[in-house]
């Protein structure tokens, strides 16, 4: 049996538009909430109380099969009814009204929420976690460990001297740190400032905040489809871990880490090759660098696996996480990446026992019902429709990929104008989707997705597309 | 009457209670090694049961029963295991808060609004709305991007769009996309621990070192002498000598000062107090050379100093530009009044979740609870009283308790002890006498309780202190 049809025997049958989206209804709380919250970037509001499984419910009643799922971070489908089970525990209750700080007082029973939760699912050679907040906040977090390790080990063993004592309170070097984070061009990892600096997705992302002079090296711009474009391809591999290995030769800094998406999502869902990757884990290893593997968008089994560096076979030093896991931080091996000492790594909360309580039952869920291989199935299937979509429209569909990454698939049109067009098209016929890079679609599905659903998706994506080359 | 703890944490223990020799007893030690296994636990004061926490008492693995004036680094407000607030954590909008998150910017939910007008609705005087994030460095940080973006759009005209020069080199990480700005915070300051939050910071180095960091200016916080009575001149003239440096920073650091970021009390820095004066100077400067003030209400904020903003008792005209908030809210944002503080354009001040609905709506909770329930004025009752105790053990101990500062405040209290050794050794010993407390700076212990913390708890906890003190 789909798993849709085991959790939501009342899932919606279709989509069900009553009212352009957003209609009026959704409109009128637009209104009323944008005296007080930011709304510009509100596609419509929802209603989560009448949203199941891979639907979403609208203020208006308009119910919309979802193939977005708030950003990539919704698994199991709306209103999952083994999450809503964990959700009602007493354990969630003590945990809402008491949250520790869980480094001074962690509770009891967090060492058993870790191991049967995030630990169960680890990478390989990776057994330890740093609990954390947001995506952005478990990226920096990550650069901090990688800082202070890289410092720790120059110092060998020697207290910081004086002169770092004094110039880190004026922001000064020695104590403050000239060593940088390299990042990939085209990379997003967040929007707080360290994570901006690592961001190269697009201008409005960072545009007028202050950033660290830190380095890029390029990530592989792949033509598609890739069997007609083997040789160039690989000349792009070449060409970009070429350009890393000199970045990381002669940048006037030392590098403490590098940080790379697997597939890189806001940017425009960029995938590169398991050689590429496994060149940069080479390079990296080479030159004293260390290797964080950002799965904040990616991981959680969307792709097929787990985490989608896993298609890579690469082995990274740190691995970040958020979004679909509910409970964002960081996995790691070698205790030094926990600081020398004590408070080094170190905030009030340093995560949320219910974030760890909720993506505990999420990860028992993916376990349990053997999800991630009904992932690769039902993907196998869209797959297979929507390159017969892109035969058909050639001129509108480019660049589909993600074959063999789960439903991590995108495709590109000709312009944002166009793409922003469909998207609006797709949303009135009731298919929620979104968007990436600048002509970039992306399809982001939740675990609970089946062929019922494909067949949907592509029916309405087919019509768009129909209407759209007959105007 | 009775008080708040007694109505409803019948079940509170009428005093600490500890039955292993050492804390953590043999039950934490294993348990924290396990634990260390998987995560970093050398700050570990010991494993707690929350389950059996109840109001003012926490509650170790090994049974132990602790009289909480620390309550997660000031974080925890309505006690232990606060029935009003469980009642709202089985609440069928909080179990759905928690199984459909919502990235907020997108799709907020049809109840989202008025979870949020509940927090806004005890907003600090003058502002209007608010902004979330998910910790108290995300809050400061999110307000600093807000502060950025206005800066440079104020110089660019608000709707103007980005010139060709700002998009190409800001994919640099070069100036003029992204410019050359700096935020002025002060010596001994905290603001967080991420990447612009650690510029800010100036507490300790270790929590800084080994960072990149924004070359920003700070200037002096006012280091007052006690007790304030007697010493007015002294310290008018410190407020003024810290105010002028702040103007010169102004005048003549290099890049522009686009804010200044400030703590009502300084907490992680030692519980430093500074008056309106000090605080009206500040809006006044920044005034003069357009810069936006900010209030760091992270620690003091949400009823801890007896009144819900710690800011507000200095009638700062007119009031801050942003205020942030996390701790004891639960959720953590900024709050601000200026429309224009909203960037033109949407995705700039945007992440996937924006916030989040379970811990809004716990903070609107707590703060009707707060209000409700006229917590306040028991609290500053109870902190009056609880500083006329320690100023008699001050004066019974004046070669180990110093400062005593706070009066006023609620329980928002600090104390110096002579050395740093000293204070490892009085806060241990306060915890196997029953007692969970903090430090804060070099030398300074900090009182946070929570705002369920009465009378006959400061009549537990003075006893102890002095039996404490007698032995060292």
């Amino acid at each position: 049996m789909p798993i849709a049809d085991k959790y939501f025997p009342d899932e919606p049958k279709a989509p069900h538009m009553i009212t352009p989206c957003p209609g009026p209804a959704s409109k009128a709380k637009l209104a009323e909430l944008s005296t007080a919250f930011d709304t510009k970037a509100a596609f419509f509001i929802a209603d989560f109380y009448n949203s199941l499984g891979n639907y979403i419910c609208d203020a208006d009643g308009n119910l919309l099969l979802d193939a977005y799922c708030q950003i990539s971070s919704i698994a199991l489908g709306y209103n999952n009814p083994e999450l809503l089970k964990a959700a009602q525990t007493k354990e969630m209750a003590t945990a809402l009204v008491n949250r520790p700080a869980l480094a001074c007082f962690p509770s009891s029973d967090y060492y058993e929420i870790l191991k049967e939760g995030l630990l169960s699912v680890a990478p390989e050679g990776l057994d330890r976690v740093c609990t954390a907040h947001t995506g952005s906040d478990a990226n920096e977090m990550a650069f901090k460990a990688c800082l202070m390790y890289q410092a720790t080990k120059k110092r060998a063993g020697k207290p910081f001297t004086q002169l770092e004592l004094d110039s880190v309170m004026k922001n000064e070097t020695p104590g403050a740190s000239d060593m940088v984070i390299l990042s990939f061009t085209n990379g997003f990892h967040g929007r707080l400032f360290g994570s901006l600096s690592t961001t190269h997705s697009k201008p409005i992302h960072k545009l007028d905040i202050p950033a660290f002079p830190w380095p890029t090296a390029p990530f592989p711009t792949v033509k598609y489809p890739l069997e007609d474009h083997v040789e160039e391809n690989k000349a792009e591999d070449e060409r970009c871990l070429k350009e890393l290995d000199h970045v990381l030769s002669t940048f006037p800094h030392q590098i403490a880490a590098a940080i790379i998406e697997p597939v890189q999502s806001e940017g425009g869902d960029n995938h590169a090759s398991a050689t590429f990757f496994q060149g940069v884990r080479e390079l990296t290893k080479k030159h004293g660098v260390l290797l964080i593997v950002d799965e904040v968008q990616c991981g959680g089994g969307g792709s097929g696996k787990m985490w989608l560096h896993q298609h890579y076979g690469i082995r990274p030093d740190l691995m970040t996480f958020s979004k679909k896991m509910q409970n964002a931080g960081f996995f790691y091996h070698d205790p030094l990446l926990a600081g020398d000492r004590p408070y080094r790594q170190f905030n009030t909360w340093c995560g949320d026992p219910s974030k760890a309580l909720i993506a505990k039952a999420i990860i028992h869920e993916i376990k349990e019902n053997d999800l991630l291989k009904g992932v690769n199935e039902t993907a196998e299937y869209l797959y297979g429709k929507l390159e017969e979509i892109r035969e058909k429209y050639s001129k509108l569909v480019l660049n589909l990929r993600g074959k063999g990454r789960g439903f991590f698939i995108a495709f590109d049109m000709p312009s944002a104008e166009i793409r922003d067009k469909f998207l609006w098209g797709c949303r009135q016929k009731g298919l929620n989707l979104g968007g990436c890079g600048d002509v970039g679609v992306r399809l982001r599905p939740g675990l609970t997705f089946g062929k019922k659903h494909v067949d949907i998706l592509v029916g309405v994506v087919e019509s768009e597309l129909s209407e759209m080359s007959n105007h | 009457m009775s008080t708040y703890a007694e109505k409803y944490f019948p079940e509170e223990p009428s005093g600490p209670k500890v039955v292993t020799e050492t804390i953590p007893g043999p039950k934490g030690k294993a348990a924290i090694k396990s634990l260390s296994e998987v995560f970093d636990t050398r700050c570990t004061f010991f494993i707690t049961d929350y389950s059996k926490s109840i109001g003012n008492y926490i509650v170790d693995a090994d049974g132990n029963v602790l009289l909480d004036a620390y309550c997660q680094v000031a974080s925890i407000g309505m006690g232990y295991n606060n029935p009003n607030l469980i009642k709202v954590a089985k609440s069928d909008k909080m179990v759905r808060a928690i199984v459909d998150r919502p990235a907020l910017g997108n799709f907020a939910g049809v109840d989202y609004e008025e979870m949020q007008r509940d927090v806004i609705k005890y907003a600090p005087k003058g502002q209007k709305y608010v902004w979330n994030g998910l910790s108290g460095a995300d809050a400061n940080e999110l307000a600093l991007k807000a502060v950025f973006f206005n800066y440079q759009s104020t110089k660019r005209g608000f709707d103007n769009p980005f010139t060709p020069e700002e998009e190409v080199s800001v994919m640099q990480n070069l100036p003029p996309g992204n410019p050359e700005l700096a935020v002025l915070s002060f010596t001994r300051a905290f603001h967080g621990r991420l990447f612009a939050t650690a510029s800010l910071t100036r507490s300790k180095p270790l929590h800084k070192m080994d960072m990149p960091a924004f070359h920003w200016p700070t200037a002096e916080f006012p280091g007052y002498k006690y007790p304030l009575e007697g010493n007015e001149e002294v310290n008018k003239k410190e407020d003024e000598r810290c105010l002028a440096l702040v103007e010169d920073r102004f005048k003549n650091w290099g890049s522009p000062i686009a804010a200044v970021i400030v703590e009502p009390i300084q907490s992680e820095g030692g519980d430093n107090h500074a008056d309106a004066a000090f605080f009206q100077g500040l809006r006044d400067i920044t005034l003069k050379y357009g810069a936006k003030l900010i209030i760091d209400e992270v620690q003091t904020g949400c009823g801890g100093t007896g009144i819900m903003w710690d800011h507000e008792r200095y009638n700062i005209t007119p009031p801050p530009d942003l205020v942030t908030f996390s701790k004891k809210m639960q959720s953590s944002g900024y709050f601000f009044h200026d429309p224009k503080l909203v960037p033109n354009l949407p995705y700039r001040q945007f992440n996937t979740w924006c916030g989040d609905p379970k811990n809004i709506l716990m903070s609107g909770a707590i703060m009707k609870e707060i209000n409700e329930k006229d917590l306040l004025p028991a609290l500053r009752e109870t902190g009056l009283y609880f500083y006329s105790k320690l100023e008699e053990l001050q004066k019974e101990f004046p070669g180990f308790i110093r400062n005593l500062r706070g009066k006023g405040k609620g329980c928002f209290m600090a104390f110096d002890v002579p050395s740093p050794e000293k204070r490892a050794e009085f806060l241990a010993k306060m915890r196997i006498n029953g007692v969970n407390l903090g430090d804060c700076g070099e030398v300074g212990v900090r009182l946070r309780p929570g705002l369920v913390f009465g009378k006959k708890h400061v009549d537990i906890f003075i006893p102890i202190a002095r039996k404490v003190i007698a032995s060292l």
